[in-house]
């Protein structure tokens, strides 16, 4: 399976930026976030004491709609819980992350979200890693589609997406928690809890599940999403201080 | 609990707070002094409006209360009101620009789905019909006054977006509306049939069928879904939800027909034509919240335990899920977990699970917020088949 291809840091003017694409689902996001600046009229934000996360979805051919407000929802409330809005410089202030979707099948009126968001999540996270704004941990997200026979499809197309019975979308911080679930379809759920166990061994790689069924196909741990966030940023920082290893 | 009294003063001046204040200077400690009493008082866990915590609220639903429409309910869950009206109307196949492609694509549909199982590529026609051609349109407002901060002449929120969004998608997803109810046919008159020959030669019913024009679908039935929240008082969802699900329980729909001579559709104004909805199933919404214990949890240069760690902890219990929150728990919680349960053949199914905004809330809590939603389910469909 191809995995993701990332980069950080590409637009020259936000404070931080990074794409991401998803080679399975064919999702292609740009992602630019600007923190902390000054938000216009945010002097009765309802709390002063932290920053303001905001967050915008811009849909590649038509302009944004109650699908993109509902999506903006999910991540504000996702990126808002693990962003350290009280850190010096951030009170009072704004964290505006903006998400355009430069590849892959329009998002249909009426369409859940959900097939979208992993790539969504992990285009907000490393523009915000790009741009230094500190948090109090990574995540990594995974979407996931259970077919007729039961099985378990990682990152399912578009088409494969539509025939499936159910879809899973899940985020995972680095240290394990479930940070967001997103489940559509007709599902049991015993379904969902092996969806989960996959989708954690996804995220983590193979080291902290215990049932040695599931994680076969992912293997080490280096292939994991968490692992995979981690090395884009590692090569980014080497090439951002190549002047320094030159020098040595 | 609210006196901030110093023992050097004997007569303390009015410096003790009645609760009401108490609960708006200090809403966390307010709720938290609630859930977790002094053990020397033995009083019970339960939250500032006086539920317990997987308690929901006094719901009422009442349908049919607007004359204007096909259907519509007004449904009430504690102060939260929702208003919801189902009005239909009539879209021409010849006003949809790509009909000709879409009904060419359905009939190579139907020449597959003769190997596979019928009702199956029916549900997947049916969901392309309504989604393809907007047959469900629903819009949520969040009307002025509804909740202080929501003021007149602007645009709407951000959360009355999303809100329509979820109904919309949810009604999607769960294929709740059938296509076919929405269908209006016209059969052509089989010019070939014995009424216009002699009538002794005696033809059988099938070759009569099969020789016959085919009927044909000459306009669809919109169904515009409004729902109006005329009271928010938290967990607006549960109650739009459950306004668009009795709403469309009650809809009727006349009896409508093409009308060749004319070339337009007329509609029977005989109350014993109408025509119900069927839908499939009764999917019903239970949102919850986590308020977590911890005050202090945003202040402190935060330091998360792992998620082992987390689960060994919990006899200590920081955090509670609070079943159908109100609008004063819901400003201090950030965590949601909304679930969309139906029942099939006596078995619970889930038709949507969602939880973000926090990280305390995981498959063992979710597992019993199935079991809490499932209750809950009983509750609802014996509210919506009274009402």
């Amino acid at each position: 399976m191809v995995g993701p291809i990332a980069s950080l840091s590409q637009l020259n003017r936000a404070d931080g930026s990074a794409s991401y694409k998803c080679p399975a689902t064919g999702y292609s996001i740009l992602g630019a976030v600007n923190a902390p600046i000054e938000l216009p009229a945010r002097r009765d934000a309802l709390k002063p004491e932290e920053a303001t996360v905001e967050v915008f979805v811009k849909p590649g051919t038509t302009t944004a709609g109650v699908g993109e407000r509902y999506a903006e929802g999910i991540l504000r409330s996702a990126l808002g819980k693990i962003v350290l809005g009280r850190e010096k410089g951030f009170p009072r202030r704004g964290l505006v992350i903006t998400l355009t979707i430069v590849g892959g099948e329009n998002v249909e009126r009426g369409d859940s979200y959900l097939t979208i968001l992993p790539a969504l999540l992990h285009a907000a996270l490393l523009a915000m890693v790009s741009a230094s704004v500190p948090l109090s941990m990574t995540f990594s997200a995974t979407l996931l589609g259970v077919t007729k026979s039961g099985d378990i499809v990682r990152d399912p197309s578009p088409t494969a997406a539509k025939a499936a019975v159910s879809l899973h979308a899940f985020a995972f911080s680095s240290k394990n928690h479930l940070l967001l679930n997103e489940s559509v379809g007709r599902f049991e759920f015993d379904t969902w809890e092996l969806v989960r166990e996959r989708a954690l061994s996804i995220c983590q790689g193979a080291t902290t599940s215990t049932d040695g069924d599931v994680t076969m196909g992912e293997g080490t741990a280096s292939a994991s999403l968490n692992g995979f966030i981690r090395e884009t940023v590692e090569d980014q920082i080497y090439s951002d201080y190549a002047y320094k290893l030159d020098s040595i | 609990m609210a006196s901030t009294t110093t023992p050097s003063n004997p007569t303390p001046p009015s410096l003790s707070l009645p609760p009401s204040q108490f609960a708006r200077l200090q809403p966390h400690a307010y709720l938290l002094a609630h859930l977790s009493p002094p053990p020397a008082s033995n009083q019970p866990s339960i939250r500032a409006n006086g539920r317990a915590a997987s308690q929901f609220r006094v719901t009422s639903a009442n349908a049919g209360s607007l004359t204007h429409t096909n259907g519509s309910a007004v449904v009430r869950i504690g102060d939260t009101a929702a208003v919801c009206g189902v009005r239909a109307e009539i879209l021409h196949t010849k006003d949809i620009a790509s009909w000709s492609v879409l009904q060419a694509s359905s009939e190579q549909n139907f020449d597959k789905s003769n190997e596979a199982g019928v009702s199956e590529s029916q549900d997947e026609e049916d969901k392309g019909h309504i989604q393809d051609l907007n047959l469900l349109v629903p819009n949520l407002s969040l009307s002025t006054g509804c909740a202080p901060g929501f003021t007149p002449g602007a645009p709407p929120s951000a959360l009355a977006q999303s809100l329509s969004h979820q109904i919309l998608s949810l009604l999607h997803t769960t294929r709740l509306v059938k296509a076919d109810d929405l269908r209006i046919w016209y059969q052509p008159p089989n010019l070939d049939s014995e009424e216009f020959r002699n009538a002794g030669e005696g033809m059988d019913v099938d070759t009569e069928e099969s020789g016959g024009p085919e009927r044909e679908v000459k306009a669809f039935w919109v169904l515009y879904i409004d729902v109006m929240i005329i009271s928010l008082a938290g967990n607006p969802f549960d109650a739009a939800w459950a306004s668009v699900l009795a709403a469309l329980r009650d809809t009727k729909l006349p009896k409508a027909w093409w009308d060749a001579d004319n070339e337009t559709i007329l509609c029977s104004d005989d109350v014993a034509d109408v025509q119900r909805l069927s839908l499939r199933g009764l999917p019903v919404s239970s949102s919850f919240c986590s308020f977590e214990g911890d005050i202090a949890a945003g202040w402190r240069a935060v330091v998360i335990p792992d998620a082992e760690e987390q689960k060994q902890k919990k006899g200590a219990q920081q955090r509670w899920i609070l079943a159908d929150p109100d609008g004063y728990e819901e400003g201090l919680s950030q965590e949601r977990v909304s679930v969309v349960v139906d029942r099939e053949n006596g078995k619970t199914v889930i038709v949507k699970m969602e939880k973000h905004g926090g990280w305390t809330v995981d498959s063992d809590d979710l597992r019993h917020l199935v079991d809490v939603s499932a209750e809950r389910w009983d509750e609802m469909k014996r509210i919506l088949d009274q009402c």
